[in-house]
């Protein structure tokens, strides 16, 4: 085990890995930009080093002041957490030319699954079903039907330069197809100066599912179940589940088949999460990976009982999984988790600033991730998160009826939070009743509108 | 814990607190000290101090910390309240790294207390992963004090110089 790791983070998920190597007996470093000087993550960790002024790409963001710190403080490893550079396959190289273990998959592994493409392709190669679409550019209409009609409709057309829902448009019948192409191209061309289109299946009513992976430097990879992550904002997620009710035990162990076979192939180490798109037939198609721990890790330790970040740290210490996850892993009952957002609860306008008081909940069950507290300040340079609020039940039920008593009971003043429009989510008949997509949110604003 | 560890570790805390130590780590197995001691700080009190009141440990193992002028961990965050003359400028580390007044070892430090400096003249070095950066002085004067040794590990913000402008 590592004698000293370098967490390069911050908020909750550094003390999250900084609690991780407190529990092994690993001496932690933390570092912090100016506007953390009082954070948790640095008044709880052994060492911490002010790496720069407030602005990320000036400090957490700024890799030879990371380096630097993990240089002069003499650590061993480094936790990246997630986002910041967690994904960044330059740090992780960067890394490794200075002899400090990155804890998380190797370099070209990151490089790959970071190019979106690229991941589609290997994972295509390994078999993993993909979402069906063009082979790149579609140069004519008659190619655009011939591709649909292999698709099968509805499809949606892409611009290749574009974003932002320009150049988009969806396809539900090849008689409509003619002219939603032109009008696609055309739109592509003036927003992007590129009219060219591709074109990809179109799911109406998707589900976010993704499988938690863990694999060791020995070349065994294993996946601990499946996350519903469908209750989202702008592609920002708010809730979160474990398991997912649309995943059959069938569906789940053929998964589990795939992704063990294929991330063996690929060389995977360490944690990683596969994301996919269900449709309305329970047909799962690979989106992509994320590298790294997620936010949302704490639903897959409720149900397993396993510590994803100690895995994480003993993993890249060279354990092997046989030594670190017991024979036989089991969903255990049902977890739910909310990502409480310093943010006004209707607006969702951010709201940075000083918290006055910080009740959280407790009890069992129930458990919160965060790094905020009395007298605490939110500083206004980094993402909204300020809380993750999980429960754990026998059932559903029992832990939407968790959730329901502890975010009545988390009282936050001095700064607006979400709290208010996550009860209110809990609420909502079509949540309760589980029958809901990634258009869910959207629903739910109109009704509340 | 034992009755004999207990004096043992109160007469560390006493021993601690006299000589103003603010860190103190001990190995055991073959020895292994390191002492901090604790700078004129406006500490930060609060957590900082509940949390390093709570880790105290048994004598064998790590970290211990005297509980009354705790500084904060290892970054000198708070202002130098050393000196409260208006004419001093603080001359602040841009980057992380390790602190060498001198070009080289055994070679003169670049200035000395006394000196004057130009804004924009080399006062010293700071290694940063294997190379070295010059720091430029950002404001003429007299250097008064060097605040950090050589050799010393130094944050981003640290204080280096106090410069009296003018």
């Amino acid at each position: 085990m590592f004698r000293k790791v370098l967490v390069a983070n911050r908020g909750e998920i550094a003390l999250r890995v900084l609690n991780a190597c407190r529990e092994l007996g690993v001496r932690t470093v933390a570092v912090y930009s100016e506007a953390d000087r009082n954070s948790l993550h640095v008044k709880f960790a052994d060492e911490a080093i002010c790496i720069g002024p407030p602005r990320p790409a000036d400090s957490y963001l700024n890799v030879p002041a990371v380096i630097s710190a993990a240089e002069i403080a003499n650590v061993d490893a480094i936790h990246p957490g997630y986002g910041l550079l967690s994904e960044n396959a330059n740090f992780a190289e960067v890394c490794r030319a200075s002899n400090i273990k990155f804890i998380g998959p190797p370099p070209e592994v990151t490089r790959l699954m970071g190019e979106k493409e690229k991941a589609r392709q290997a994972m295509k190669a390994a078999k993993v079903p993909i979402l069906p679409g063009s082979d790149g550019i579609i140069a004519s209409i008659e190619e655009a039907q011939d591709v649909a009609s292999k698709i099968g409709f509805p499809v949606i057309l892409k611009a290749k330069a574009g974003g932002g829902g320009r150049g988009m448009r969806i396809v539900r019948s090849s008689e409509d197809l003619p002219n939603l192409f032109h009008g696609a191209s055309t739109e592509a061309a003036n927003a992007f100066g590129n009219g060219e289109l591709y074109m990809e299946k179109f799911i109406e009513q998707p589900r976010h599912i993704e499988f938690q992976v863990l694999a060791d430097e020995h070349g065994h990879v294993t996946t601990l179940f499946e996350r519903e992550c469908s209750i989202q904002r702008r592609h920002q997620k708010l809730i979160e589940e474990a398991p997912s009710l649309q995943v059959t035990p069938k569906l789940r162990e053929e998964i589990h088949k795939t992704l063990c076979r294929c991330l063996t192939e690929i060389g995977y180490q360490n944690a990683g999460t596969v994301e996919f798109l269900m449709d309305e037939d329970r047909k799962l198609y690979f989106i992509e990976m994320n590298t790294r721990i997620q936010v949302e890790h704490p639903v897959t330790e409720a149900i397993t009982g396993i510590d994803l970040v100690k895995a994480q740290l003993r993993i890249a210490s060279g354990e092997r999984l046989s030594d670190i996850l017991p024979d036989k892993i089991e969903i255990r009952g049902h977890a739910i988790e909310c990502r409480i957002n310093a943010e006004h609860p209707v607006k969702f306008t951010p709201s940075a600033g000083k918290i006055t008081a910080f009740n959280v909940p407790g009890g069992n069950g129930v458990r919160i991730d965060t790094a905020q507290y009395s007298e605490g300040v939110v500083p206004p340079y980094y993402d909204s998160l300020i809380a993750k609020l999980i429960v754990h039940g026998i059932d559903r039920d029992e832990a939407i009826s968790k959730m329901e008593r502890a975010l009545s009971q988390f009282i936050v003043q001095g700064i607006d939070t979400s709290i208010a429009m996550h009860q209110e989510i809990f609420a909502d008949p079509e949540f309760r009743a589980g029958e809901f997509d990634t258009k869910f949110m959207e629903r739910f604003l109109a009704r509340r509108a | 814990m034992k009755p004999q560890d207990m004096k043992d570790l109160r007469e560390l805390i006493e021993f601690l607190k006299e000589y103003q130590v603010a860190e103190f780590d001990l190995d055991r197995g073959d020895t292994k000290i390191r002492l901090k001691f604790s700078q004129p700080a406006a500490a930060s009190a609060g957590i900082a101090d509940i949390a390093k009141l709570v880790t105290a440990v048994p004598v064998a193992s790590a970290a211990v910390a005297a509980p009354s002028s705790a500084a904060p961990p290892q970054s000198a965050s708070a202002e130098p309240a050393a000196d409260p003359d208006a004419n001093l400028h603080i001359v602040k580390s841009p980057i992380v790294g390790t602190f060498y007044g001198s070009p080289s070892p055994g070679s003169p430090p670049f200035v000395s207390p006394g000196d004057h400096v130009e804004k924009g003249q080399v006062i010293c070095i700071v290694e940063a992963m294997k190379l070295m950066n010059e720091i430029e002085a950002d404001a003429s004067g007299e250097v008064v004090k060097c605040l950090i040794s050589n050799g010393q590990p130094i944050e981003f913000g640290q204080p280096l110089f106090s410069i009296r402008v003018g």
